[in-house]
């Protein structure tokens, strides 16, 4: 009687292992189908390689699935036209489009973006010799579309559009130089409630940044409501002996703003 | 006009009375909680039993569990651009019931009758079958449903606050679930709540 016992029990912890690994599989399986079906909506026909030129660094779990930080890095840079980067389970999956110019160095770039449940991120770059390359990390967090904007929409919306830019290395011509950009901006992704109205505070996001140095692109951003709040940006740039970086934004409520920065060079 | 600002100042009042607390700080209120669904719920729901995740886990394995799942669904934004994916995706507990929009405490009645009438189906007319309810974390339609049940007579209501989120935080295995057919044919149009 206990033997059988024992012998049950054992089957059945057997049987749920089973079930266990079996729902991984499929799990696996399905994301593997969403981002085919993805793929295929953001870039067609189109063949997207698996091959070690981007490399995607996010936080295995998020503390704050708002404010999910995303380092995007290439060893090599000149071969990069622009990066897309997609989280698959996102309502609205296409985060960002990054083009990068003759200013800009695609070799590292850092934002912070919404995830909205356990998910894949993937970065595809597009080579200037039009190939498409894929990487991708697995996330986990959830609820970042919906989680309010701070206290109330007009204290998120305190501010908008001011720009900050600071240059993190010492800047020497001709060499990358490091910058962050912070723009304030509520970001609003259509999908936050008011907690005392109970209505959803309309989408508002930033919709294109553009910086360039010199009048040259360093990169523009095709923005949507998966880029966090107040967004940073770092990113790389090739200074000139003597410079000016220019950033300016426009939102999806025909909002712009510009300021230009000077870029003091180092002189030895 | 005046009594209705009143009443909307002592509501306002109300609700950030509840959301000071924390996490599981609110009073359980007599019947139905009918303010905003996303806030501070109780920790306790009078005649349900209070489960986390691994208690859940073992519900699922022992068999019979209906696993009720009444997170929102995302709500589309008017303004974004026509050309922009749209793909929501709802994670939840497999073999779970995806029942958006059952959460108010002030569904018309038409749909509370078919909500109910779903779920004792689901059940197979059984009202000592164990029910867990759940969405996400500081969500009171979960709470809301299990209240509802019991008021229908069901005898074994497990409400699960953790939600999703504790379900997926303790690395359970989880799976993108449709909205419950006949509950979309009770509630069209869709309920983006």
């Amino acid at each position: 009687m206990i033997k059988l016992t024992i012998r049950a029990a054992a089957l059945a912890t057997a049987a749920a292992l089973t079930i266990g690994a079996a729902s991984a599989a499929d799990d696996a399986a399905e994301r593997e189908a969403r981002w085919s079906d993805l793929r295929q909506s953001v870039f067609g026909d189109r063949k997207v390689e698996q091959a070690d030129l981007l490399s995607l660094d996010t936080p295995v779990r998020a503390e704050d699935a708002a404010l999910v930080p995303v380092t995007i890095q290439t060893a090599d840079p000149s071969a990069i036209k622009s990066t897309t980067l997609i989280i698959d389970d996102n309502p609205s999956p296409v985060a960002a489009k990054v083009t990068f110019g003759p200013a800009g160095d695609p070799s590292v770039m850092k934002l912070r973006v919404r995830v909205n449940t356990y998910t894949n991120i993937h970065a595809v770059a597009e080579t200037n010799d039009g190939r498409l390359v894929e990487t991708t990390k697995f996330v986990k967090a959830s609820g970042g579309c919906s989680a309010p904007v701070g206290a109330s929409d007009e204290e998120a919306m305190k501010g908008m559009g001011e720009i900050r830019l600071r240059v993190r290395d010492d800047v020497t011509p001709g060499k990358t130089a490091t910058a962050t950009l912070m723009i304030r901006h509520p970001n609003f992704s259509g999908m936050q409630m008011d907690q005392l109205t109970r209505a959803y505070t309309p989408a508002r996001y930033l919709k294109t940044i553009k910086v360039t140095y010199n009048d040259k692109d360093v990169f523009t951003l095709d923005g949507d409501i998966s880029i966090s709040s107040n967004p940073v940006i770092e990113f790389g740039f090739r200074p000139d002996a003597k410079g000016q970086i220019k950033v300016a934004a426009t939102d999806t409520d025909d909002g712009r703003w510009e300021k230009t920065f000077d870029v003091p060079t180092q002189s030895n | 006009m005046r009594g209705v600002v009143i009443a909307a100042v002592v509501a306002a009042a109300f609700a950030f009375a509840a959301q000071a607390g924390g996490p599981g700080s609110a009073p359980e209120p007599d019947g139905l909680w009918r303010g905003a669904l996303a806030g501070y719920t109780p920790s306790t729901l009078k005649g349900a039993t209070v489960v986390d995740a691994a208690a859940v886990a073992r519900l699922v394995d022992k068999g019979d569990a209906l696993l009720l799942d009444v997170g929102p669904a995302d709500r589309k934004p008017e303004t974004l651009p026509e050309t922009a994916l749209w793909r929501p995706q709802h994670r939840s507990i497999p073999g779970a019931v995806w029942l958006p929009g059952a959460g108010p405490g002030d569904l018309p009645p038409e749909q509370e009758a078919a909500l109910k009438a779903r779920i004792v189906t689901l059940a197979d007319g059984d009202l000592r079958r164990p029910v867990v309810t759940f969405c996400k974390p500081d969500c009171w339609g979960s709470w809301n449903l299990g209240k509802r049940l019991l008021g229908w007579g069901f005898t074994s209501v497990h409400w699960f606050p953790g939600g999703i989120n504790g379900w997926l935080e303790a690395d359970r295995p989880s799976t993108v679930v449709r909205t419950d057919p006949d509950w979309e044919a009770a509630t069209k149009p869709p309920a983006d709540r």
